[in-house]
């Protein structure tokens, strides 16, 4: 068998920060390639239920990410995201998962490489934490 | 009836655990509730009735029906051992058998086997079920409304009553009689613990509040269908399934697809007529929308539909749902409202 | 105070005030009120109030119970502090209307989770209880106890700082203002220090009791979407079974749903029949809310929802960087 990867949910809004996934690909930037990739129109458009529903089926982690604060295409889309995020994550430390399981981050859509950056980095902080065990169905 | 001294009582437990898989109350915080035991020991003693009924045992909260891999069916089957269930009350002896009704005889065509359940079947009908007589009820019982009483063991396989320095074991079936006859560190009761037995009854029955005569409920619901007395009393109601899924009789499920790509598994899940999804149709219309509605059919199927339809009340009177409910909705007091409701 | 109580809500009723009062009345059980709706003085005599009113009833506002209020035009209704604040939430979210509400007020020193008294009574039956001040007797069959009030208060009544309301049309006796800041998230912080294998080790203990019967959601005031996500079944998000992950995936994300809606009133707690400990959720994320927006919810009318709202330099630590 070979070495175990992890696999990442990649949620990421439509305006900015999946553009800037495909400015990453269309410059040939070189990530890791353990996120998989669902568009959404907005980060207000994330529900705690998606990312939950992620792990729970079987993801080592979860990256949401949108657009830079003020960047929002929807005004203030993001606003109301962060407020959530800024409960659903010491929400999930606090019942046991790992803090690095599920992180948020803002990339525009001109900030290929720091897509890259961003990618390589969570992948490697999931690799260090391991196969995901907490809120797995099945698991 | 046979007698074990207390001490050998633990004897008596290990040597059930090496012929069944056994169920037993166990204390979990606060709450006690049946549980597959490992050891005598574990087995709660202080305690007047389980938090959660032992429904669970022969009809769990979700049971896999089967599982699939792409087009092939594998059956999920019960354990290789039987089950026995020690410490179950008579009120919770007579819910099997009233789900056996539902689930294990075939009422509508006794020689079709398409309508008794076989996952409830392989597990009730090969279950050694040992009732220990209530002692000491509590106010909230009222089994003796449905005809129960804290000591009538007739239903179980063996009833065991706690005299104080033994145990008494009744066998009440063939099979109880039969197991009964390999039990090791039994002597015959004498006279004076069958004396005591009697005294013990007399003193529970007692202990009982005066039974409410419940004649005619089935006529009155009926024609009560479409009055005003559930929208009195179900005003408090706040629909919750805390009675139905603590309830040892109430049976309703639901049947779900659970899996990914082409596997999965299909299972039976508890459901209650209280919850709105429960008859929620695809259309969007709800036959049973306001809570009201809900309620209703809940009492009428524990009171009046099964009574038609079986001969019996879909209750026992262990006072489960009594105790639990957040807003104190009693279900003898919902009892005594429509038999005296004046519309 | 009973008394006071009974004629208030009369002469509401006789005035024509309200059409209808929502109030507590003694239950069947020794440790149970039941909420009441009366619609006459003459039924007056039924109210009370004691440590044993622990229903927040400001949930007969809410989901198909909306029938109740909504068939009468002016409804009165007796509020503790928390129910108060539910009210006040409730009103903030256009749910139902101030001017529609006749809000009474009665001084409440908290109520009883009947889980402790069980406890203090070892398992025997309690058959009589009785309070006289800040002492509580509680007797049964061969046994009678005295027990300090404090510790048989519900938990959500520990860490409680407005114990009266704060919005009333009527108050029987003398409100209590706002006590003033305490560290009321110590158990939270407590149980923050945990490891994080025993915080989840003590989770799955918690919620591996659960049955899904809902009660924690159906008696609570802020819980009331049409259609709960748990019952959304085209597409069904979540497992229906008592399986641990779904189960906590449902506490996770109903206590999301009330961030910064939450009065801490503790009523799912006591509906839980299983005895489990709710409140550490709702809590955690009261404090996260109250710490990171300073939000204090259902203590202003004109309050927008934490959660709705945003500023635009709000701290953000948990974003990469």
């Amino acid at each position: 068998m070979s070495e175990w990867q992890p696999k990442i949910l990649a949620i990421l809004c439509n305006w900015c920060s999946y553009a800037g996934a495909d400015l990453a690909g269309v410059s040939r930037m070189q990530y890791p390639p353990n996120v998989r990739v669902v568009r959404i129109p907005c980060s207000g458009r994330v529900d705690p239920l998606m990312i939950l529903k992620g792990l729970q089926s079987g993801f080592d982690g979860v990256l949401v990410s949108g657009c830079h604060p003020g960047d929002c295409h929807y005004i203030s889309g993001n606003f109301v995201a962060r407020r959530r995020f800024a409960v659903l994550k010491p929400l999930l430390e606090f019942v046991g998962v790992e803090p690095d399981r599920v992180q948020f981050s803002w990339i525009s859509a001109g900030e290929g490489e720091r897509f890259a950056q961003v990618v390589t980095k969570v992948t490697e902080d999931i690799r260090k934490i391991g196969p995901a065990k907490r809120l797995v169905k099945g698991a | 009836m046979i007698r074990i001294k207390k001490e050998n009582i633990s004897g008596f437990i290990e040597g059930l655990m090496s012929d069944y898989v056994l169920f037993a109350p166990v204390k979990d915080g606060e709450t006690v509730s049946f549980r597959k035991i490992e050891s005598a020991d574990s087995i709660a003693e202080d305690y007047m009735n389980t938090d959660k009924s032992p429904k669970d045992i022969f009809f769990p909260p979700a049971e896999v029906l089967f599982s699939f891999d792409s087009g092939e069916i594998t059956k999920n089957e019960c354990s290789e051992k039987p089950f026995a269930v020690w410490g179950l009350r008579g009120c919770d002896v007579k819910s099997l058998t009233l789900l056996n009704m539902v689930f294990g005889t075939a009422r509508q065509n006794p020689e079709d086997e398409m309508f008794q359940d076989p996952y409830w079947k392989e597990k009730y009908d090969n279950a050694l079920i040992i009732q220990t007589a209530c002692n000491d009820p509590r106010s909230t019982c009222f089994c003796n409304w449905f005809g129960g009483s804290p000591h009538d063991g007739e239903k179980a396989d063996i009833l065991v009553i706690y005299i104080g320095d033994a145990y008494l074991l009744d066998p009440k079936s063939d099979k109880g009689r039969k197991y009964l006859e390999t039990v090791k560190n039994t002597e015959p009761a004498a006279k004076k613990d069958i004396k005591e037995a009697e005294r013990l009854r007399a003193e529970a029955d007692s202990s009982l509040s005066a039974v409410f005569e419940l004649d005619g409920i089935v006529g009155r619901m009926s024609g009560l269908f479409n009055s005003g007395v559930w929208e009195e009393i179900g005003a408090k109601c706040v629909n919750c399934g805390a009675c139905a899924f603590i309830c040892p009789t109430c049976h309703c499920f639901d049947v779900q697809d659970e899996g990914k790509g082409k596997k999965g598994k299909r299972i039976r899940i508890w459901d209650t007529c209280m919850f709105p999804v429960f008859t929620a149709e695809a259309s969007g219309h709800n036959p049973r929308e306001l809570s009201k509605d809900r309620l209703r059919q809940r009492f009428m199927h524990k009171y009046s539909y099964f009574m038609e339809n079986y001969g019996e009340h879909l209750c026992t009177g262990c006072g489960r749902c009594v105790v639990v409910c957040p807003v104190n909705l009693d279900i003898r007091e919902v009892a005594k409202k429509v038999m005296s409701y004046q519309s | 105070m009973v008394n006071e109580l009974r004629e208030a809500a009369g002469k509401l009723l006789d005035d024509g005030k309200v059409d209808l009062v929502i109030g507590w009345a003694k239950g069947s059980l020794p440790l149970a009120s039941t909420p009441v709706f009366i619609s006459s003085s003459d039924e007056a005599d039924q109210l009370v109030f004691d440590s044993t009113c622990g229903n927040n009833l400001t949930v007969y506002f809410t989901k198909d119970n909306k029938k109740i209020s909504r068939d009468r035009k002016k409804v009165g209704i007796f509020v503790k502090g928390c129910d108060s604040r539910s009210l006040v939430l409730n009103i903030t979210e256009k749910q139902l209307k101030r001017e529609d509400v006749t809000i009474i007020g009665v001084p409440c020193s908290g109520v009883i989770d009947t889980r402790k008294v069980r406890r203090k009574a070892e398992g025997r039956e309690v058959l009589e209880y009785s309070q006289d001040g800040d002492t509580v007797t509680i007797k049964g069959k061969e046994f009678e106890l005295s027990v300090p009030l404090e510790e048989l208060l519900s938990n959500a009544c520990l860490s409680c700082l407005r114990k009266d309301a704060e919005e009333y049309d009527l108050f029987i006796g003398e409100p209590r203002k706002f006590s003033g800041e305490s560290d009321p998230y110590s158990d939270i912080e407590e149980y923050e220090n945990l490891s994080a294998d025993e915080r989840w080790e003590r989770m799955n203990e918690e919620y591996s009791k659960c049955i899904r019967c809902y009660a924690c959601r159906n008696v609570c005031p802020s819980c009331y979407c049409n259609v709960c996500f748990v019952d959304q079944n085209d597409p069904q998000w979540i497992g229906k079974t008592p399986e641990i992950t779904d189960t906590m995936i449902f506490h996770i994300i109903r206590n999301l749903h009330i961030a910064g809606r939450c009065v801490e009133c503790g009523a799912c707690e006591r509906a839980c029949p299983m005895d489990i400990r709710l409140l550490y959720l709702n809590r955690k994320v009261a404090k996260e809310v109250r710490e990171r927006f300073g939000s204090d919810t259902g203590t202003d009318l004109d309050q927008k929802p934490a959660m709705a709202d945003f500023r635009e330099d709000e701290n953000q630590d948990f974003i990469m960087g």
